[in-house]
């Protein structure tokens, strides 16, 4: 029966059991673990053979997913025991005939596998992960050279998937840490040479459960799907506020080109 | 103070103790006089001790803690050590209970405590060099 309903999408190579944690803080006393047995083509991800459930077995599985590509963070949960995406984890990588699959660790559990991600969103907020410049409307473009963009361009890659979060230990005890997500937003923008925000971000950053409360784990980095390399960024921050306890740290800004139109005309 | 100026601290004060520590274990050890160049008796009312180890030897203990020098470097040591010992403690917990008005009430009582220990550790470097044993 299981190799019928694939049939028209490939050859079936192996059949794995998917344990997953199944919870519905609505209904459930406490979290279980039910066991799907699933056929495996090449190619099939995680989040696949999660659908494959959910259509075939038990509709009722919630998770979260979107752009199905490792490009919209949403897919992002414990698989064997690491942060994945479930998009970009292919079934047969993985080697195993158990995949165990549990929602992230760290945020409060919506459904099943869906995590309440509003923590990785207001912390990300919280840093002002914008440029903040003095004067009210842009006259024309702040200008950037390709050396200036180079300091903060891998930490542009975040997909705010909240891996890193999940898989922070000192996120696990200290629930208003900022978490390495934030901290290395932060970074982004205060390395931005158009910014002009330090201060305004320092009262966070530089707090009671900001940049100073990283144990140097690295888990963080070690699970970013996009390479991003968050510890790193906290340790570049401290390296800012170290400096600044000395010598106020001073952003100049960048200064405006020449003032454009639109191709519209309207400037 | 800033999270950051409080941590540079953190930081500086464990430098120090490396630094510091070492004279205190070069005085107990390396500086202090051997057993065989000392025999200390002393004697109490109903017995006699001999006080050998050089560590111990009383008279040495005494000259240590009366001298400027010496007494200096215990107080800075005492310094760094209190500060660095409370502010670690001040760390870990606010880590493991975030927040709120406990978070407060730790850093006030870590605060009090520090100053406790630190005056009470002052008194006995005063004391020692006033010759005061
Ligand atoms: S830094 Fe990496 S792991 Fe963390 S949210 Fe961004 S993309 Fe995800
Ligand atoms: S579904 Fe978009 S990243 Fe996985």
């Amino acid at each position: 029966m299981e190799q019928l309903i694939l049939k028209d999408f490939g050859e079936v190579v192996k059949t794995v059991t998917f344990r997953v944690r199944r919870y519905d803080p609505e209904k459930d006393d406490a979290p279980r673990y039910e066991e799907y047995r699933v056929p495996v083509q090449k190619g099939m991800t995680v989040l696949d053979g999660i659908l494959y459930i959910k259509e075939h077995i038990d509709h009722t599985l919630s998770a979260r997913y979107s752009c199905r590509m490792g490009i919209c963070g949403s897919c992002g949960m414990i698989i064997n025991g690491k942060e994945r995406l479930a998009c970009q984890t292919q079934i047969l990588e993985l080697g195993k005939d158990l995949i165990k699959v549990d929602p992230m660790g760290n945020y409060e559990v919506v459904k099943d596998l869906v995590p309440d991600l509003s923590k990785l969103f207001r912390n990300h907020q919280n840093v002002k992960p914008f440029i903040i410049r003095d004067e009210e409307e842009p006259k024309g473009e702040y200008l950037q050279t390709p050396g200036q963009r180079e300091r903060y361009a891998m930490f542009t890659d975040c997909i705010l998937c909240g891996l890193c979060l999940s898989a922070c230990p000192t996120s696990a005890s200290d629930e208003l840490y900022l978490g390495p997500q934030a901290l290395a937003q932060g970074f982004r923008y205060i390395a931005d040479n158009r910014d002009l925000g330090f201060e305004e971000r320092l009262n966070v950053l530089d707090s009671k459960h900001g940049v100073w409360r990283c144990h140097f784990s690295g888990a963080c980095s070690e699970v970013c799907p996009k390479g991003v390399d968050p510890a790193l960024a906290i340790q570049l921050l401290r390296q800012v506020m170290t400096t600044n306890v000395f010598v106020r740290f001073k952003q100049k800004g960048t200064e405006t080109g020449p003032e454009r139109k639109s191709v519209s005309g309207v400037s | 103070m800033r999270e950051s100026q409080i941590m540079f601290l953190q930081y500086m004060t464990g430098l120090l103790i490396l630094v510091f520590g070492s004279f205190h274990f070069l005085l107990i050890s390396v500086l202090s006089p051997s057993p065989q160049k000392v025999l200390y008796i002393y004697s109490g009312i109903n017995a006699s001790h001999i006080l050998v180890g050089g560590t111990l030897y009383y008279t040495w203990v005494k000259a240590v803690y009366s001298s400027l020098i010496w007494g200096s470097v215990f107080e800075l040591l005492l310094t760094f050590l209190v500060y660095h010992v409370f502010n670690g403690f001040r760390v870990i917990l606010s880590e493991i209970i975030p927040g709120g008005r406990a978070e407060k009430a730790i850093t006030y009582i870590l605060f009090i405590a520090g100053l406790i220990v630190f005056i009470w550790g002052t008194r006995t470097v005063v004391i020692g060099l006033g010759g005061g044993f």
